[in-house]
């Protein structure tokens, strides 16, 4: 299979104000194929964020990227300058976040938003919004609504149009159910995987929740303190080696099989 | 939206009617009655002055006399001064027309400069030019109006560059109305300089905090991550979120002007309202005193609701709650 | 309190700074009579308006003295007020020199100053003003007056807020709206044509005393209003915090609740609050005396010295000397505000 982002090697580390520094991603190395949906998993401050900011390089200033080389269509992305990350972002790599309340702009329309994504001088701009609007379950009054009118769920579905209208090669999904309701979820879960069918797109998920890798994923990386300590299929999943991943996989087996107790696994043991 | 705007003028009628309560009882049961010192002239005749006692009602009890008072000033009638012979109104008039155009020079002229060296100063945050730019705001903001005044003054009083004093020089009927214009700018520009300066700091240092709040905030990570340029990020996204909550300050200012001003004003020599009161305080000149009292009120009241309103105009998130 | 001061030098040496020079300017202005070199009203009838003394180390012959010392001062055009230094005779400078009698605080009787030299030579390392009194002591006189009526000033609003600003928050309807209401309209006056017209109230002439009091009740009067407000705010928000809702559900009482829970959790912000307020309070007092409506001669007052500049340019233009109480105020205000933003950030939790 063709690979269309490879990380070869990348570690991050971020500066503290008291002038130590402090290792956020060490020596990662992850290859995410054509059409697949690759899930990121582990908990808060395990740096899957970081990583996902740095395939745009959008880091805070803190942070610095020390080694490696993220590789896009035989492209280092590290090396790359202003212009050319601006060809990248938004149109063959674009980006959905955790908060979409914070992540959208209060004093802008939301179809204003999307539609910024689109090329300076390409034709017919507000019919291809309404267009997707649609595409993500919303209406064309939406394309004049400010975020703080539309619920958590269709704030999510506004950055999700904003980031796939220009049918992007690779989505980066930075937990972007967490801050949703259970059917929410779900609803956003498989409208992302059907879009990603119909756009043969790539999928970056990112999430602490190893049953909505399981649901979406083709594959899943497991990672924990900046490294990542396993890479496996769904059906895999029984197999696992790595002690944090075996008791992810067994804190959400509770989850699953009625009348099985969860599994409390000491946290200072591991 | 229109029924927050018709709230908040209907909000505007209790404080009208405190501040000018206030007033009357600050002057009326202060020591003294303002007749006192007329009696003294011997060019007004006691006819006069018990005409004038019995126009202010100044023998009827103190609420009737309150609610007399409140009632001329809803006619624009504000008495006679003590000191000047002249109608309060007339006074004022020709006093808060030059303090309002100091006022308005010097607020326009200390935002052009303030807000793009803000904006700089944020896009270069912790970098030397920020450094060196908040450094000034810094002793902008610490440096009291009426110090400013003076070195300004010392200033031009050793060098000569501008006029000290008044609003003309020029008289004359042969004077064109743009040579008039000019006299009363260059009269302007030693109280204009010195209150813009006196206001740059505060401006510069309230967006220059906006602006990098709103430059962290994450909307302008999604706006990066779409692909835009950096003149859109920073135009587009960061500056008009910014320059959103300065219009509020834009309202405040008016009042901050106003006393900022006053001390100038008396400083530098400039006929305005600041200069009225502390005379009309010394020769204890009452109507005077509460005349630019209540329309200084007024003013502060007008420049918070535009303040309210302008930012209910641009800010949508305001019209729900 | 020593961890308030560990806490502030680690997280900001300059703020740090400010802190120790604020404390040393507040020491100097309330220990004036032992640094001064001249009593306030002691007048030089004959050096109105000297200039600065210069202090020489080196003779006119080109000797270096380890003493430094002075040389008498001369009115060469009395018309123009223009002095020269008189070459023939130095006069070193001495420590703990005789002078007129006098009292400390109005009780040590002393006769020795800090320093000076001997008549009719006289130090002025600020010069003079128009009686001829020396600028410096006269600016660390000065001191003592602007510095302490912002402290009592700032004291007294804030003991003023307190009160009501925590009824009104803790009780709300009714009293909450009545002090609201009122502090708003406090609010609608701009501050300096409410602070003349307050002045405007009292009798013009005074005894200093009366004065200095009057002036501190218009600044805490106009100073109230704002910190009601922010106290009522902070005591709203606290007043729905768990450990209140915790305290009141065992029973404690009012008064109980608001000095030992509601109180002490809004000290640090109390704290920033008036610091940032007291420049308010310098300004204020320096304004009325300034337009001489406040401290009177022969008491000086950072105001009051300046006020011989306003509106007579010659005195500007040809005894500039005459503004340094202008710096001195500027120093102390960029020193609180300096603090006041340090405190802001080291008072917040969420820097600690």
């Amino acid at each position: 299979m063709e690979k269309i982002l490879q990380i070869k090697d990348l570690s991050i580390f971020r500066k503290i104000i008291s002038g130590d520094t402090q290792n956020i991603i060490e020596n990662i190395d992850m290859d995410i194929f054509k059409n697949e949906i690759f899930c990121l998993i582990g908990e808060s401050g395990s740096g899957k964020t970081t990583i996902a900011l740095s395939i745009l390089k959008l880091l805070p200033i803190s942070f610095d990227i020390i080694s490696g080389e993220i590789l896009f269509e035989d492209k280092n992305i590290i090396k790359m300058n202003k212009e050319e990350m601006q060809k990248i972002r938004g149109k063959k790599i674009s980006m959905i976040f955790q908060e979409p309340s914070a992540y959208l702009n209060p004093l802008m329309i939301s179809g204003k938003q999307i539609e910024e994504s689109i090329k300076e001088n390409e034709p017919d701009k507000k019919s291809r919004v309404i267009k997707i609007l649609k595409e993500v379950g919303l209406e064309e009054k939406h394309y004049f609504s400010y975020p703080h009118q539309l619920s958590g769920g269709m704030q999510q579905r506004i950055m999700i149009a904003m980031s796939i209208i220009n049918h992007p090669l690779l989505l980066l999904a930075d937990e972007p159910t967490t801050a949703l309701d259970i059917i929410t979820i779900h609803q956003i879960i498989h409208m992302l995987k059907e879009l990603q069918k119909k756009y043969q797109m790539s999928i970056l998920f990112i999430t602490h929740d190893l049953s909505i890798g399981m649901e979406i994923a083709d594959r899943i990386g497991i990672i924990y303190k900046g490294e990542i300590v396993e890479i496996f299929k769904p059906m895999e999943i029984e197999n696992l080696s790595h002690p944090y991943s075996k008791k992810l996989f067994n804190s959400m087996i509770g989850r699953y099989k009625k009348g099985e107790r969860i599994k409390i696994t000491d946290e200072k043991n591991t | 939206m229109r029924k927050l705007i018709i709230k908040r003028l209907l909000h505007i009628i209790p404080l009208v009617i405190g501040m000018s309560f206030i007033t009357f009882l600050m002057i009326r049961f202060s020591p003294g009655s303002p007749f006192t010192t007329l009696r003294m002239n011997p060019e007004i005749s006691p006819a006069t002055i018990a005409a004038l006692e019995k126009s202010f009602g100044w023998n009827k009890p103190p609420i009737i006399q309150y609610l007399d008072w409140l009632k001329n000033i809803c006619l624009l009638n504000f008495g006679i001064s003590f000191t000047y012979h002249t109608p309060v109104l007339t006074l004022i008039k020709y006093r808060l027309k030059n303090t309002l155009c100091l006022a308005l020079f010097s607020l326009s002229l200390s935002w052009i400069l303030a807000i793009p060296l803000a904006v700089i100063a944020g896009y270069k945050e912790n970098k030397f030019i920020d450094k060196v730019l908040s450094s000034i705001a810094y002793i902008s903001i610490s440096l009291p109006s009426f110090f400013v005044a003076l070195l300004f003054v010392y200033f031009v009083s050793k060098t000569n560059v501008l006029p000290l004093g008044g609003t003309r020089s020029l008289f004359g009927a042969n004077v064109t109305p743009y040579q008039h214009f000019a006299d009363y700018l260059s009269h302007l520009l030693v109280p204009g300089l010195v209150l813009t300066f006196v206001n740059l700091g505060w401006i510069f240092r309230l967006m220059r905090n906006n602006f990098i709040d709103v430059y962290h905030s994450p909307y302008i990570t999604t706006a990066w991550a779409k692909g835009l340029s950096t003149k859109k990020v920073l135009f587009r996204h960061a500056f008009k979120n910014a320059i959103n909550p300065m219009l509020t300050i834009l309202g405040l200012e008016i009042g901050s002007l106003l006393n900022g001003a006053a001390l100038v004003e008396i400083i530098c020599g400039w006929p305005g309202m600041g200069s009225l009161i502390l005379h009309a305080v010394l020769s204890k000149d009452m109507y005077v005193v509460m005349g630019s009292l209540v329309i200084s009120g007024v003013l502060l009241i007008i420049g918070n609701l535009i303040g309210d309103i302008l930012l209910l105009l641009t800010d949508p998130r305001i019209k729900i709650s | 309190m020593r961890i308030f001061l560990q806490r502030l030098r680690r997280y900001s040496k300059l703020g740090y700074l400010s802190f120790i020079f604020l404390v040393i300017f507040y020491f100097i202005a309330f220990f004036a009579d032992l640094f001064v070199p001249y009593n306030y009203t002691h007048q030089w009838l004959s050096k109105s308006f000297c200039p600065p003394t210069k202090i020489h180390f080196i003779g006119p012959k080109g000797h270096f003295h380890i003493r430094p010392f002075v040389y008498n001062y001369v009115i060469v055009n009395p018309a123009l007020r223009t002095y020269k230094e008189d070459k023939t005779k130095k006069y070193p400078i001495f420590f703990f020199v005789k002078g007129p009698e006098r009292k400390i605080f109005g009780i040590f009787k002393t006769d020795r100053y800090l320093f000076g030299v001997q008549k009719p030579a006289g130090i002025f390392l600020f010069g003079t003003d128009l009686y001829g009194r020396d600028l410096f002591s006269r600016l660390l006189y000065g001191a003592r007056i602007s510095l302490s009526i912002s402290l009592i000033g700032v004291l007294f609003s804030f003991v003023f807020g307190l009160i009501t600003g925590g009824i009104a928050g803790y009780y709300g309807g009714v009293i909450d709206y009545i002090i609201m209401r009122f502090t708003e309209i406090l609010m609608v006056f701009p501050s300096f044509y409410l602070m003349l017209a307050l002045r405007a109230a009292f009798p013009l002439s005074l005894s200093s005393v009366q004065v200095y009091f009057l002036i501190v009740l218009i600044l805490s009067i106009i100073g109230w209003a704002g910190l009601a407000r922010i106290i009522r705010g902070m005591v709203l928000s606290i007043k729905e915090e768990e450990y209140v809702l915790a305290a009141k559900s065992m029973g404690l009482s009012d008064f109980k609740i608001i000095t030992s829970h509601i109180i002490p959790n809004t000290f640090s912000y109390t704290i920033t609050a008036l610091t940032i307020s007291i420049p308010g309070y310098i300004i204020g007092e320096a304004a009325l005396s300034l337009l001489g409506l406040g401290i009177q001669e022969p008491y000086p007052s950072w105001g009051n010295i300046l006020s011989s500049t306003i509106g007579n340019l010659r005195v500007l233009t040809y005894d500039p000397w005459m503004l340094i109480p202008g710096f001195f105020i500027f120093f102390v205000l960029i020193n609180f505000n300096f603090l006041g933003d340090v405190l802001r950030s080291v008072l917040d939790p969420k820097n600690w």
